[in-house]
């Protein structure tokens, strides 16, 4: 019997259980998928880069081209996890600020000073309108001039100091 | 000197801070031939590191923390491909060799700019280090350069964006300068204005000086002194109710003269005004339409908009503004201390003290203002950004159902603002009592101070109440001036802006000595024709082909290919980079723009419409046109009967705010447009792209009529409707790659046989 059409057929989702990622020896990510062929120099897309970092992964060649979507990285098997986990960190490089030290502003650019969890930086934002981005739970995301991304957790809990330094400009 | 390696090798980026540890890396028989500092280390912690090319080795030195640092080396001669990664907030450079590859460096946004060559140097090293073959490749990859415009490419500052120019760069002076030398040809009407200006303020600053006399001589005559006569000063002595109406007629001559010279100027300032921004504004306008299609795309229409009006209009009021308030009140400052020490110089000294305190809390109260409001006008600007969301989206709300959410986002909004707006209250009802409190203080020495020296007999009570008067006219100037340089900026701004206009140069002009280019028989030629909008990235590539007078010619091929840009180097819109494209055998270089496009034709996907009238519309490229050549044009384009059933017929106004045309209707008036001028080449640009078949269908037949006997060059989608064309130009990835009618490309094979065969698939899907 033909089963109905669902919404979620479309999804091209890959199966946790029989798809295997690793590292080459040219420290390329592949993936093997079910029986077929490994694929070299597998690229990461992130489906929700914001809202959930961890699912919906979406695996692509070198000609761009989609593989498979991974639905959550939880349910791969632990050393593809780490290699998958490894390489969304190399690809989204977005420090999370933990400390907000000066906000000096010049000519309507307002640098910042920060500690992150990366190491401390000073960067400029062109425009606090368009360049800072307050989602709920008081996450904060950031762009600096040069396209760099930043990320507060939660700017609510930052130290008192940081946090009217912070509330000024959000 | 070494000035023959100089000229050999480029200059490659050297970094200065490069440790020792990473140094003795390098043998010494080895030189160094380029290097450069990163801002994140190998283990993804912002950090320097260093990545360093000698004639041999690729080198990579990070240092990690505590441990020993991170150290890649790989000879040049087995690197195998260099690739640069654009990641999401940070770049990497991957070198692969046949075994192995590595990352070697890792560097945020900030560093694309340094980064972006740095590939190109590297393979240069590597082919002197070993011998590559042509169709090796060795660089993968490439670093996204939109980022790039946005620091000054003077000083590196962030440009903001509201600005456009780089504010530490902004020599505020000498833009100024540069706009007030507008006034030179009007230097009359300056040179009236300022001499008013400057008497104006005198006469303006003398009725406490009458006051004086008033109450001194007139009102509390000495009491030593027995006789009632009082001196005055052309008159002689008179009776104290004469010199009564002697000061009264004085002070009402005072406050005519007054008035009628602030009236004067007013106007005079306003004219000079209004003349400097007349001639600046056309001056702008007209230079606007000399610059090329480049200036356009480079810029965002609004801002272009805005320079003609905002930047202009604002540069007018600092001239009849901001500029006469500023001759005012260092006039009036300057009086008014003169004044002052004249009347008592050691109560002047007094008086003065607290100014510079006053000048400090100004400032400070105008910094701390801005940064309360800025937040708020943030708030304020979301409230409006939701609002131009919304509203104009008001019918997608409705079909889903969603006006409750809409509503709680906007009160939240509302919410955040109130929030803003009280504690911004709260500061404000804070500081300007204190502002105005700092302000009296001046009075209250006067009161204390003078107060004991008119007890005491060393100061006349007129003198005392012309100091407090003029004490109150002092305070206002000085605030003013305190807020003068934030008026100087942006108007250097608005002047930057204006001038930044001005300066741009048109890439496509006429060429001194370039000639008319006769009526032409419309042979159109590429010769080696290459092109590209952005270095590096061409767009058309060595392309050559000859097209015959009245040869209709279809240019098919994927979105993004160069059809456009073909059509818009034989208008000329663009300069080509190599080769030469001739029409009628003349490079059309040599030819006066003007002539050129005056025998082409241009039917758009858009067809736009000025506001006007349907006639003035179809007459547009031929205003001189009869009624007679308008009614035919538009019989030709189908156009008729349609402009015939509305109510003003040729009359009916189009554009923004008239007339709705529907696509169909705008595309056959554009068609009109275009026959009415009788071109030579004509060319139409997905001229039936967004019509539905029937009113296609009208189209082409309009179209079939307009191409008879002219050098026609037709882009199109929908291939079907290329079929009455002589040939078909396939072009792909800016080459022509196959040439010929349709059947001929449809028995080849090619790429034109593939895209045929998917619309042909397409329509069966639609069919579905």
């Amino acid at each position: 019997m033909k089963k109905p059409y669902a919404l979620t057929d479309e999804l091209n989702l890959l199966d946790a259980g029989t798809t295997y990622l690793y590292r080459d020896e040219f420290d390329d990510l592949v993936v093997k998928i079910a029986e077929a062929e490994p694929v070299c120099n597998v690229r990461v897309v992130r489906c929700f880069p914001i809202s959930a970092g961890g699912r919906f992964i979406a695996l692509h060649d070198n000609k761009d081209e989609e593989l498979g979507v991974i639905a959550d990285i939880n349910a791969l098997d632990s050393d593809s996890r780490e290699v998958l986990a490894d390489a969304l960190a190399r690809t989204y490089f977005r420090p999370q600020i933990t400390a907000v030290y000066a906000i000096t502003e010049e000519h309507h650019i307002p640098r910042w000073q920060v500690a992150t969890d990366r190491g401390s930086r000073t960067f400029e934002i062109r425009s606090s309108r368009r360049d800072i981005r307050v989602l709920p739970q008081g996450r904060v995301l950031i762009r600096d001039a040069d396209g760099n991304q930043y990320e507060i957790v939660d700017y609510r809990r930052l130290d008192s100091a940081s946090l009217a330094l912070v509330e000024n400009q959000v | 000197m070494s000035s023959e390696s100089t000229a050999t090798d480029p200059i490659l980026p050297q970094a200065t801070d490069l440790p020792p540890e990473a140094l003795a890396l390098v043998p010494p028989e080895e030189k160094i031939r380029l290097s450069i500092t990163t801002d994140i280390k190998l283990d993804g912690l912002y950090g320097s590191a260093w990545l360093v090319a000698t004639d041999k080795r690729l080198l990579a030195f990070s240092p990690d923390g505590s441990g020993p640092p991170d150290i890649v080396d790989l000879p040049l001669t087995e690197v195998r491909s260099l690739e640069i990664q654009d990641l999401y907030g940070s770049g990497a450079l991957k070198a692969r060799t046949q075994t192995t590859g590595q990352t070697v460096a890792l560097f945020s946004k900030t560093l694309n700019a340094q980064f972006a060559p740095l590939p190109e140097e590297l393979e240069k090293l590597v082919r002197q280090a070993r011998p590559i073959a042509d169709d090796e490749k060795i660089l993968r990859g490439r670093i996204d350069r939109s980022y790039l415009k946005r620091r000054c490419e003077r000083c590196g500052q962030v440009i903001p964006r509201r600005m456009g120019v780089c504010p530490s760069c902004l020599e505020s002076s000498k833009l100024l300068n540069r706009f007030l030398a507008y006034s030179v040809p009007y230097w009359p009407l300056a040179a009236a204005s300022l001499t008013i200006l400057l008497l104006g303020t005198f006469i303006g600053l003398t009725p406490p000086l009458l006051l004086r006399t008033l109450i001194d001589d007139v009102l509390t005559p000495a009491s030593t002194s027995a006789a009632t006569a009082v001196g005055l000063p052309l008159l002689g002595p008179t009776s104290p109710s004469g010199a009564l109406a002697y000061l009264v007629v004085g002070l009402l001559l005072i406050n005519v003269s007054r008035n009628a010279l602030g009236a004067v100027r007013s106007y005079l300032l306003a004219r000079l005004g209004e003349q400097i921004t007349f001639d600046l504004r056309r001056q702008v306008y007209r230079h606007l339409h000399r610059l090329s299609l480049n200036f356009y795309n480079d810029r965002d229409t609004g801002r272009i908009m805005a320079s003609v009006t905002h930047d202009v209009g604002r540069l007018q009021d600092f001239l009849s503004d901001g500029l006469q308030e500023t001759i005012r009140n260092v006039l009036t400052i300057i009086i008014i201390c003169s004044l002052l020490f004249y009347l008592n110089a050691e109560l002047a000294a007094y008086v003065l003290l607290p100014t510079p305190l006053i000048v400090l809390v100004t400032i400070r109260f105008g910094k701390l203002l801005h940064r309360i409001y800025t937040p708020l006008w943030r708030r304020w600007a979301g409230i409006s950004a939701l609002l131009a969301d919304v509203i104009p989206g008001v019918r997608v709300v409705k079909a889903f159902a969603q006006e409750h959410r809409e509503v709680d986002k906007f009160e939240s909004r509302s919410q955040s603002l109130l929030e803003g707006e009280l504690r911004a209250a709260r500061t404000r009802s804070l500081f300007s009592p204190l502002m105005s409190f700092l302000t009296s203080l001046g009075t209250l020495i006067i009161w204390w101070v003078g107060g004991n020296k008119v007890l005491g007999q060393s100061m006349s009570l007129g003198e005392f109440i012309a100091f407090t008067s003029y004490m109150w006219q002092f305070y206002g100037p000085v605030e003013s001036l305190c807020r003068l340089n934030h008026r100087f900026q942006r108007a250097a701004t608005s002047a930057e802006r204006v001038f930044e206009v001005l300066d741009s140069q048109p890439d496509v002009d006429d060429h001194p000595g370039a000639g008319q280019l006769p009526a032409i028989d419309g042979r159109v030629e590429f010769r080696n024709v290459s092109f590209a909008y952005e270095a590096g990235k061409p767009v058309i590539s060595d392309l050559s082909f000859t097209v015959e007078p009245g040869e209709m010619i279809g240019l098919a091929g994927h979105s993004g290919a160069g059809k456009s840009t073909l059509i818009n180097l034989i208008c000329r819109f663009y300069e080509v980079d190599e080769g030469a494209v001739l029409v009628d055998g003349r490079d059309i270089r040599e030819v006066q723009l003007r002539s050129l496009r005056d025998q082409v034709g241009v039917v758009l996907q858009e067809p736009f419409l000025f506001n006007g009238s349907v006639a003035d519309n179809i007459a547009y490229g031929k205003p001189e046109a009869s009624l007679n050549e308008i009614i035919a044009a538009a019989m030709a384009a189908n156009a008729h009967d349609f402009i015939c059933a509305l109510p003003d017929g040729y009359d009916s106004l189009v554009g923004e705010r008239a007339v709705r045309l529907s696509g169909g209707e705008r595309q056959r008036l554009s068609i009109a447009r275009a026959i009415l001028r009788d071109p030579r080449v004509l060319i139409l640009d997905e001229a039936t792209a967004s019509m539905d078949t029937e009113t296609e269908a009208q189209i082409q037949e309009a179209l079939a009529r307009l191409v008879k006997g002219r050098t026609t060059f037709a882009i199109a989608h929908r291939l079907s409707t290329l079929r009455n064309a002589d040939r078909l130009f396939i072009i792909e990835k800016g080459r022509l790659e196959e040439m010929g009618t349709h059947d001929e490309l449809v028995s080849l094979d090619g790429i034109y046989a593939r895209l045929v065969h998917m619309q042909t698939e397409m329509s069966r899907i639609r069919a579905l």
